[in-house]
């Protein structure tokens, strides 16, 4: 540690280091601020208010686009995670005579800008002359979620410890038995890091919704763009704080879980 | 070369049930990821209508790709794509190196406070930065009461503006990769190094970074790939004169007259685009690991 604990070089990283800190912070915390400014355009501070908290929760489109995110949400990341985890066993036979075909369909979708799945669901959509809505934006998420889900689920099944599996079938374990007494509990951890990214993914995607979601199905991004292109955006800035405080939020419970999870094994 | 053996009964009913348990996953990709492409094919080569499309073959789609009227899209978009992998790379690498060499103890804590950003909404991500660079927002404010300037700056809706985002949305993209090839550095290397002579400077291009070229490839898939594709940010801070390539298949999706052919085949070339950059960073990957193992 002799030479590289120079302090001009430690300076220099701790410089980029803080300076990246400010680029990525400096625009949320001047968000969160001017949720309480009393002023309708953004323009300078007019006072410290709450006005714009209480019209949001007054403001039922907002509220419907609240319920339609958390409800594809849910329902997507239940039933990706469900495949997820079917898949990722699947992966765990290194001899599957499908693997390699499998594998490539569940990387592809990772490496193609999100905005071509949109395009072409869009056009999947329109040629099978489906009206989009409320299942087309839940099919969308599932098939973006599902690389996610196996991905996550697939690494946790790689460092597994086989031995537990094979003393159980020694001293006569049924596979059911094996399977939900050791295996399940073991890959819990990883099934819980799938659920929340394909949560999080869910909630936070605009592009493939705005091409999958109909008239008259908002999720709250496609909410916001459209407030944004209208130039309303007076309650947005509530919005989001309320947004980043959810964010915090599951921050703290994912440490939480991830904490009772490791002192319960 | 494997010997060839009949695969047992207990092989063959494994196999069998690798296939039943990923039957939902591949017919569920079957439907709604591959078979969509194909519907973007065959739509790529029909004539467009006003709302939908007529089912007539037609090149004309093509055409217009071909004859170059669509090459400023493209170039902007990968002009673009080019220079936020090179910045989210510039700042991204001290920041990793800096976290990678933090004591234990901090080392999560500092990774938690990249991640939060990542976490939190892009579209309020990208809303934040329309009030801090807004003709009257916070930034031209502040520069305004420190006498920097006497008018406000249009900083939003610039070209520059679109790259700035860009990179504060996909650096983590490029941080994490970056840290997790960094924390398994072996630092004792450096000081060999210099103990033999070599300065800072050296050390890093010698040692550092050669062994940090797997995070470097992650981190550019991740950030050069999506950005090529960009909608949102451009559309929301950009201009209408500078289109990028997301933009312009989105309006032909959009906005009327449709015209899904060309959004189609617009897509297709994005694709084979996407495609050829993967098998040149593929190609430079291979290249890499040959020559540290001739090292």
């Amino acid at each position: 540690m002799r030479v590289f604990s120079r302090k001009w070089y430690k300076g220099l990283n701790l410089t980029a280091f803080s300076l990246v800190m400010a680029f990525l912070y400096i625009p949320i915390l001047i968000l969160i601020i001017f949720s309480f400014n009393n002023s309708r355009i953004i323009a300078g501070w007019q006072g410290f208010t709450f006005k714009y908290y209480v019209l949001l929760f007054q403001n039922t489109a907002i509220k419907e686009a609240f319920r339609n995110t958390m409800l594809i949400a849910l329902l997507s990341t239940l039933i990706s995670t469900t495949l997820g985890i079917l898949t990722a066993l699947a992966l765990e036979n290194k001899h599957f005579s499908g693997r390699k075909g499998l594998l490539a369909l569940i990387y592809t979708p990772l490496v193609i800008p999100d905005i071509l799945m949109g395009v072409s669901l869009a056009l999947l959509f329109n040629f099978t002359r489906v009206n989009t809505g409320m299942i087309t934006v839940l099919i969308a998420h599932v098939t973006f979620c599902i690389s996610y889900t196996v991905i996550v689920v697939q690494s946790r099944l790689e460092g597994f410890d086989y031995s537990l599996v094979e003393a159980a079938q020694d001293l006569g374990a049924r596979p059911s038995y094996i399977f939900w007494k050791i295996k399940f509990p073991l890959m819990m951890p990883g099934i819980i890091a799938a659920a929340l990214l394909a949560f999080t993914l869910s909630i936070d995607d605009f592009i493939i919704t705005f091409f999958t979601s109909g008239r008259g199905f908002d999720t709250l991004p496609i909410y916001v763009e459209g407030t944004i292109r209208r130039g309303t955006v007076t309650t947005i800035n509530s919005l989001s704080t309320l947004m980043i405080a959810f964010t915090l939020f599951l921050v703290v419970i994912t440490k939480r879980i991830r904490k009772i999870l490791v002192s319960a094994l | 070369m494997k010997a060839k053996s009949r695969p047992s009964a207990l092989e063959k009913r494994k196999n069998l049930s690798s296939w039943l348990l990923s039957l939902p996953a591949l017919l569920w990709l079957l439907c709604f990821f591959l078979i969509p492409y194909l519907i973007v094919i065959i739509y790529s080569f029909l004539t467009p209508d006003i709302y939908d499309v007529k089912f007539e073959f037609s090149l004309a789609a093509y055409r217009q790709v071909f004859s170059g009227g669509y090459l400023r899209p493209f170039f902007l978009s990968f002009k673009l794509a080019i220079y936020t992998t090179l910045c989210c790379l510039l700042l991204g690498f001290p920041v990793a190196y800096y976290i990678a060499r933090a004591r234990e103890k901090l080392k999560n804590t500092l990774l938690i406070f990249i991640i939060i950003p990542f976490w939190t909404n892009l579209i309020i991500r990208i809303f934040s930065w329309r009030i801090f660079l807004s003709y009257s927002g916070v930034l031209n404010g502040i520069l305004m009461n420190m006498g920097v300037i006497s008018q406000p700056l249009e900083i939003l809706r610039t070209d520059l503006a679109v790259i700035l985002v860009m990179v504060y949305v996909y650096l983590p993209y490029m941080i994490l990769p970056l840290y997790s090839v960094l924390e398994k550095l072996d630092f004792t290397l450096l000081n060999a190094a210099m103990d033999l002579g070599a300065n800072e400077v050296k050390a890093f291009f010698s040692i550092t970074l050669p062994l940090a070229v797997e995070g470097i490839f992650a981190g550019t898939l991740l950030v050069f790939i999506p950005a090529l594709g960009a909608y949102l940010i451009p559309q929301l801070v950009g201009n209408q004169r500078s289109l990028y390539v997301g933009q312009v298949i989105t309006y032909k999706i959009k906005n009327i007259p449709r015209n899904w052919p060309m959004a189609s085949a617009l897509s297709l070339t994005l694709l084979l685009l996407v495609a050829l950059m993967l098998l040149i960073m593929y190609g430079l990957y291979r290249r890499h690991l040959a020559r540290r193992q001739t090292q």
